[in-house]
């Protein structure tokens, strides 16, 4: 990289600066200054490609207003080979009461109803497909869907989540408890004339645990489940716990299932469900297996959440690599989900936790810069879970918790 | 009973005389319009409004919200709700976020200019939950505090400079002293009279008027203008008779131009109206089946002389209803729950600058300020749920 070209950038991140626009960049400038001198070509191309994406913050479009929908906390974006985004949310065991008055007994107000937990939407943000999953279908709906992904076919595969008393409380992570409906009046007799609690309204949205004990945790997720482009249901793909993630490789008819319970990753034929092969972790055990993805240059990455690492296998489960990502996050870990740029030079790595998308240098897995701040504004994060990018170049993010929203992010 | 009866129908005689023969024929044609098509201003969400927050700083439960002389717009948030996982920077498990300050002001262009507050100073005490925001007509900014104890108002200079503490902490609920308040929701300052009108609140079931520069007690009155009673009515029941005292919270107090103050009986889901002096005037339900929290949690008035509309913020229903300012009659709602613009999670305050646009803020995890813009009039079916209101050439 040449001078004038560095100077360019510069000048670019000045007049972004300037303009107040919603990409932040929390690389410092000492630092760029610094890749700069030290590292190729490569990453500084991968970081000016950061640069040309900017939230869309009207997408995608509201959903009718006679269904007052809304979305739980979101926990798998993907994008088909037709450019549309599938969205998986928890629906409404992650709603808090007050975010679903109607169906609370006794009815308590317009909203609001979770919209359908799987949902496909077009580039446009219109609502192309909803599909009304759920319990008592003819198949075992899992408590906390987590991951989704789609085959040239079409099919849809959802993974399941966490079981709930693993959850933090208070974070709306599916704690609407099971006995929130009970919990209700109970509620009401507080907003009405009892004393206000220290925090008003605080106490009153959460609704934990007045007068109701919490219904025992429901189990974790045994199968990946398997729909067809309909949204009919197909098989159930077990021998797996809370399989967090899920992945397809079309080319070989294989899933591959991030199995957070047994620390593996595990990989299935598609067509019969059979298991293929399965490895664990290079090193220390996964801590949270965030996300599997399969890259077009034939590796399997895995998001090792709590570890804070991104490693990467080849598609017999040798290990090859690893790379850290904010190294030093502590919590609920920094590696969330990962989605690779059309040209394949830029990984972005969803990071709830610290509420940004990382840019990485797809070859070297340096960290280049990032998308996003904390905060509920457009452009924003609270528990950025998924990221997805279609064949354009445009970012799709999902946030968990009470971030309960899809974004896009297109090039400027 | 008999009494109040005569006294309610009294009242009523009076209003009518006093609204006058076009007033009737105005009501008159608004009935034969029910069902019909009525004219209400009509909104569109400002997306890029406000900017982003410095400092990696993250905003709480947003539960207050004004306009000050210069279309400045103040809110008051509670950093104590940001979360752990939020508040990572604070916590140092990772890089954001950090608790932004309690009282932000924001400029017309949404850029962040002053921010204060937070802590007990010299003469007074912070309260334990913050709870609205007015900018008086002295430019003087007042909140209240709805935590347990907290029986106060507090006054600042724009600059965060302590003025007055009005009332104090750590006081029982009683919604006749007149010493302190019992967990005040909002203020409104009446410049005539230099009275604060204070929406009390969270444990006192009452308004109360006290003198703006001395903190002076000069009355206080219930729902109905009955002396408010502290005791324990049980849950609110849609299909009983309403209730002669008002529930808490008492959520806001807001006298229109022409000297009428608006009450929100908030769990009661009824806005009371009242003279100064707290003589009944009229009352009227919104979304009357709203349980829970209620339906009527802040208004503010349209910006024309007449102030011909109420906008009235519903946290529970997730809109903002327009109401006809004198019927009383529901004319449309927009909005609707979800984490886009336009959308609402507990919708909690409003406010108007002078160009007729509305702010509002959210509180549990809706946690944001929105702007929506007065994009002229247009024509509705009367009670016409417009949803989410975007800016027209991004839905066409």
């Amino acid at each position: 990289m040449n001078l004038l070209n560095l100077l360019n950038l510069l000048n670019l991140l000045n007049l972004l600066n300037l303009l107040n626009l919603p990409v932040v960049y929390s690389v410092p400038m000492r630092r760029i200054f610094l890749l700069s001198a030290l590292v190729s070509g490569a990453v500084t191309v991968g970081f000016a490609q950061t640069a040309a994406l900017k939230v869309e913050p009207l997408w995608p479009k509201p959903f009718p207003v006679a269904k007052h929908w809304i979305l739980g906390s979101v926990t798998g974006v993907t994008v088909d080979a037709q450019d549309h985004i599938w969205v998986v949310h928890r629906g409404v065991d992650s709603l808090q009461n007050n975010e679903k008055g109607p169906t609370l007994e006794p009815w308590a107000s317009q909203c609001c109803f979770s919209a359908p937990q799987i949902l496909e939407f077009d580039p446009a943000g219109t609502l192309v497909a909803s599909w009304d999953v759920g319990a008592n279908k003819g198949y075992d709906w899992p408590h906390d869907p987590s991951g989704i992904a789609v085959d040239k076919a079409g099919n849809v595969y959802v993974g399941g989540g966490l079981a709930p008393s693993a959850l933090p409380a208070g974070r709306g992570r599916g704690p609407a408890p099971e006995g929130a409906a009970a919990a209700a009046p109970a509620r009401g007799a507080r907003g009405g004339d009892a004393p206000a609690a220290g925090r008003g309204d605080a106490a009153a949205a959460q609704g934990r645990g007045r007068g109701a004990a919490p219904a025992p945790p429901p189990p974790p997720a045994t199968a990946v489940l398997k729909f067809d482009k309909t949204g009919k249901f197909v098989s159930a793909i077990s021998g797996v716990e809370r399989p967090l993630a899920v992945a397809v490789d079309d080319a070989a008819n294989e899933l591959y299932v991030g199995d957070d319970g047994h620390g593996r990753i595990a990989v299935f034929d598609t067509a019969t469900g059979a298991q293929k092969r399965e490895w664990k972790a290079n090193g220390d055990a996964f801590k949270t297996i965030a996300c599997v993805k399969v890259g077009k240059d034939g590796m399997v990455y895995v998001c090792d959440r709590g570890n804070n690492r991104i490693q990467v296998f080849s598609k017999d489960g040798k290990f090859q690599k690893e790379a850290k990502v904010a190294a030093d996050t502590k919590g609920d870990g920094s590696v969330w989900d990962l989605a690779w740029s059309p040209d394949r030079k830029t990984l972005y790595v969803a990071d709830g936790h610290n509420k940004k998308v990382w840019t990485l240098d797809a070859a070297s897995l340096q960290t280049t810069g990032s998308i996003g701040q904390g905060g509920r504004y457009p452009g924003e994060f609270y528990g950025v879970s998924a990221v997805a990018v279609d064949s354009k170049g445009n970012l799709y993010t999902g946030e968990t918790y009470e971030g309960k929203r899809v974004q896009k992010f297109v090039k400027r | 009973m008999m009494k109040r009866n005569l006294w309610i129908g009294s009242t009523f005689v009076a209003l009518m005389l006093a609204l006058g023969a076009g007033q009737l024929l105005l009501e008159k044609k608004a009935d034969a319009q029910a069902g019909g098509k009525v004219q209400v201003p009509r909104f569109e969400v400002d997306p890029t409004f406000p900017k982003p927050l410095p400092n990696h700083w993250y905003q709480g439960m947003s539960i207050g919200v004004g306009v000050d002389a210069n279309d400045h717009i103040w809110i008051v948030h509670r950093p104590d709700t940001v979360n752990a996982l939020e508040a990572a920077e604070d916590a140092k498990t990772g890089e954001c976020c950090a608790k932004a300050p309690p009282i932000l002001e924001f400029d017309q262009q949404g850029n962040l200019l002053r921010h204060w507050g937070g802590s007990d100073g010299d003469g007074y005490q912070w309260p334990s939950s913050n709870h609205g925001i007015t900018i008086d007509h002295k430019g003087n900014v007042w909140i209240g505090g709805n935590g347990g104890g907290d029986g106060l108002v507090l006054k600042f200079t724009q600059d965060g400079k302590f003025l007055n503490m009005f009332g104090k902490k750590g006081v029982p609920i009683d919604s006749n002293s007149t010493e302190h308040f019992g967990m005040v929701a909002k203020i409104f300052v009446d410049a005539k009279e230099n009275e604060a009108y204070i929406a009390d609140g969270y444990g006192n079931k009452r308004v109360a008027v006290i003198d703006a520069d001395t903190g002076k007690f000069k009355r206080y009155w219930g729902a109905y203008g009955n002396k408010p009673d502290d005791t324990n009515m049980g849950r609110y029941n849609p299909d009983a008779p309403p209730i002669q005292q008002f529930r808490t919270p008492v959520h806001c107090a807001e006298m229109s131009k022409d000297r009428l103050v608006y009450v929100c009986d908030r769990v009661n889901d009824r806005i009371q109206v009242f003279t100064p002096e707290g003589k009944f005037v009229k009352e009227a339900w919104v979304s009357k089946r709203t349980l829970g929290d209620g339906s009527t949690w802040d208004i503010a008035f349209s910006n024309d002389p007449q102030q011909k509309y109420i906008y009235l913020v519903d946290g529970h229903d997730e809109k903002i209803w327009i109401l006809d300012r004198q019927s009383l009659e529901i004319l449309t709602s927009f909005g609707d729950g979800g984490k886009m613009p336009g959308q609402f999670y507990a919708v909690h305050s409003i406010a108007t600058d002078s160009k007729g646009n509305i702010y509002t803020t959210e509180t549990y995890d809706g946690r944001r300020l929105q702007r929506f813009l007065l994009k002229g009039m247009q024509t509705v079916t009367k009670g016409e749920d417009q949803g989410t209101v975007w800016p027209r050439s991004s839905t066409r």
